[in-house]
């Protein structure tokens, strides 16, 4: 294995001071040494951030299509926003794998709406409050699927946006950000983001966020998607590439100011 | 892979736990009570939303704020309500404050083994009208009392309430009132200076205070902003 | 199979065309064969009273129990087959410790007779505890909740209806009318004590003794009167 890509679970011997009991502060979740793997307790092929806002027609929802495997950029075109029915969109980080498998559990929530053939369809509200109990009833079990998920959609005139952890934490707001997106792009939201934003606005802003999180982040590409959900459906992008500017002098000439003795 | 201080390879290690903090109080009086939360959600050092309520009405009599893991403690407010359908389907009528004090300390103590990493406060009027506060930990011991608090600030807030609102000795007897001899008005404010103190030094505590007022009239809600750092 | 009409109180759970169930209006018959039970509501209390059929002389009259308590607050007599009884009375035992363990609140008297009534009709199913056939008893509940004194009658069929006063038993319908006669809300625990023993005394064959009756107050608390305090109300009358 190339580098610290993450292997299979190595053996945790516990350390002085360290807690054997389960649930007490200190103590660590790990899975059997013997055997294979049946839990996730560690991601393989991860997405990163997912970024959210509200705006003035609805939600927009965006993030890169890399899937990494530890540090090396394994998957360059993995889409990560997913259309869950006309009115509700899910955008995923974390582990590829589980949110495929999400996925489809989502598409037969959908078939099962499609097969009532009642015109209905479960709000966005519906489906945050059903993931977030998918994640923390698999927590409850110590088989977390390793995802922070962003749900947004509008419907009935109200829009909405929220994460669900991979432990079933969850919570709304006006503009939402998992992984690296909470350090970075969510103080950006929090000085530039209004609730009644333009969509070219709104893309202006997300893109910007997705631009200082590809230079910041290293798990991250300009290879990005951004969707958007208003009361008439669902869009979103074709992947496209984020222009970013190399030639400053610190990046032409690294070493200038610095001069190495060879 | 980094290396530990023990030498073995150490992975960011996975825990069915986090801590997302926050800071609830309760006062009860004669005839009324006061119970508040703030509405900030966090995790370590990061903030998740400033806008997260941690209070849940569970009846018009009764009020339950939860700090500590979010997740445990939407899953306890959905568990209580269920079982408070069940209950009014049965006896026909609403749940009493100290009904579900009683269902809640059991709701907690069933996941003894792997409980709720919530800290609770539930506020209302007992069966008598007499304002009521209930404080317990997260594997169901509990005590009625006549204010508590409960959470990230609970440290800074609880002898702050002890001072300003000495109660009698339950050793005392004839055994005392525990509701306190506040006033209303004089809980509010109590309670509003408990936040904006709590919020100057714990990082856990801020952006806004919920406070939820039950009395005889009905039950009201107040919203007071706080330092956002 | 063809079924001729006789056949409809073979299955207990099987309608007749006529849409009876026999089996349970046989079990209900059973209960005027049982031993008289008084009950009687007053504002200050309830008051129970049932006969013990003393068939023999050597017969220990405190081994026959036809009142007894439920919890607390309840108290329950009882007319047919008694030792039926006995089973829903655990029932009743086990839900209000139950709901005093969950809510810590006494249980009201109305879900306590709800519960025995859900279980005096959950017969003919599948399962080891299951009863199958109707319970033969008819019971006459009395309690103090938080709505004041109330008393319940409930049968086989698994109806349960509130009453002032009513009388359960082979001597039902004579103590009914002298109950319907002489009831007024007004009464105070004292005179319920009286109402409930003269009139079972009107429909008894043997003589009242302070052995071979019960009597059994809530007010609010459940307790079963003593001999010399049964003798005091004889000597009312």
């Amino acid at each position: 294995m190339l580098g610290p890509a993450p292997g299979p679970p190595a053996a945790h011997v516990p350390y002085a001071g360290e807690s054997s009991v389960p649930g007490a502060a200190g103590h660590k979740f790990d899975v059997p040494v013997d055997g294979p793997a049946k839990h996730t307790n560690d991601p393989y092929v991860t997405g990163t951030s997912v970024l959210g806002i509200k705006y003035k027609d609805g939600v927009l929802i965006a993030a890169d299509t890399l899937a990494s495997y530890g540090s090396t950029i394994r998957y360059k075109s993995i889409e990560r926003l997913h259309k869950v029915n006309d009115h509700t969109l899910l955008g995923a980080s974390g582990e590829i794998s589980d949110y495929q498998y999400i996925s489809n559990l989502l598409e037969e929530l959908a078939t099962d709406d499609f097969n009532h053939d009642d015109g209905l369809q479960l709000n966005p509200k519906e489906i945050y409050a059903y993931l977030t109990r998918v994640l923390y009833n698999r927590r409850n079990k110590f088989d977390p699927l390793w995802n922070s998920l962003v749900i947004g959609g509008v419907k009935n005139g109200k829009s909405f946006l929220g994460v669900v952890g991979m432990i079933g934490a969850a919570y709304e707001d006006d503009h939402v950000a998992t992984g690296f997106g909470n350090h970075l792009a969510r103080p950006i939201f929090r000085s530039e983001h209004r609730p009644d934003m333009t969509e070219d606005e709104g893309v202006a802003l997300l893109e910007k966020c997705l631009r200082v999180l590809y230079y910041r982040d290293k798990q991250s590409i300009n290879k990005v998607q951004v969707a958007k959900v208003t009361e008439k459906g669902i869009e979103i992008s074709r992947p496209y590439a984020l222009a970013s500017e190399w030639s400053y002098q610190a990046f032409v000439d690294p070493t200038k100011g610095a001069e190495g003795s060879w | 892979m980094d290396k530990g201080p023990h030498g073995h390879v150490e992975r960011p290690s996975w825990s069915p736990y986090d801590n997302n903090g926050g800071t609830a109080v309760a006062v009860a009086g004669e005839d009324y009570c006061v119970i508040a939360a703030d509405t900030r959600m966090s995790t370590g050092f990061s903030i998740l939303t400033r806008d997260h309520t941690k209070l849940f009405k569970v009846s018009d009599k009764c009020v339950l704020a939860s700090a500590g893991f979010q997740a445990d403690a939407k899953t306890l407010q959905k568990t209580l309500d269920a079982r408070h359908q069940q209950y009014q389907h049965k006896h026909n009528k609403e749940i009493s404050c100290p009904a579900m004090a009683q269902l809640l300390s059991n709701t907690l103590y069933y996941k003894r083994f792997f409980p709720y990493y919530t800290f609770n406060l539930l506020g209302g009027l007992d069966n008598e009208g007499k304002g009521c506060v209930y404080t317990y930990d997260a594997i169901g011991s509990y005590e009625r009392t006549g204010y508590s608090c409960q959470g990230s600030g609970q440290q800074l807030v609880m002898p702050v309430l002890d001072n300003q609102l000495k109660s009698a000795s339950p050793l005392v007897l004839p055994a005392v009132s525990s509701a306190t001899p506040l006033s209303e008005a004089e809980a509010m404010d109590l309670i509003k200076d408990t936040f904006a103190s709590a919020g100057e030094r714990d990082i856990y505590t801020g952006d806004a205070v919920e406070i939820i007022i039950i009395n005889r009239k009905g039950i009201r809600k107040e919203v007071l902003p706080l330092k956002k750092d | 199979m063809f079924l001729t009409r006789s056949e409809y109180d073979r299955g207990v759970n099987t309608f007749s065309p006529e849409g009876r169930l026999f089996q349970v209006e046989y079990a209900i018959e059973a209960i005027k064969l049982g031993s008289t039970a008084v009950g009687v509501a007053t504002k200050e209390g309830v008051i129970l009273a049932v006969e013990k059929r003393i068939t023999s002389p050597l017969l220990e009259p405190r081994s026959i129990e036809k009142v007894m308590e439920i919890d607390e607050h309840i108290g329950c007599a009882m007319s047919g087959l008694t030792a039926d009884a006995r089973t829903l009375i655990d029932h009743a035992r086990a839900e209000t410790q139950s709901h005093r363990f969950t809510y810590n609140e006494p249980m009201t008297v109305e879900s306590c007779t709800q519960s025995l009534c859900d279980l005096a009709l959950r017969f003919g199913e599948d399962g080891e505890d299951s009863m199958s056939r109707p319970f033969g008893v008819a019971l006459l509940i009395a309690g103090w909740d938080e709505s004041g004194p109330c008393l319940y009658h409930t049968d086989p069929s698994g109806t349960f209806v509130k009453y002032e006063a009513k009388a359960i038993g082979s001597g039902s319908e004579g103590a009914q009318s002298s109950l319907q006669e002489h009831y007024n809300k007004d009464l105070t625990l004292k005179e319920g004590e009286t109402l409930a023993l003269s009139t079972l005394k009107q429909v008894m064959e043997e003589k009242v003794t302070a052995t071979n009756v019960d009597i059994a107050i809530v007010a609010p608390k459940f307790h079963l009167l003593t001999d010399e305090e049964i003798q005091e109300v004889i000597d009312r009358l």
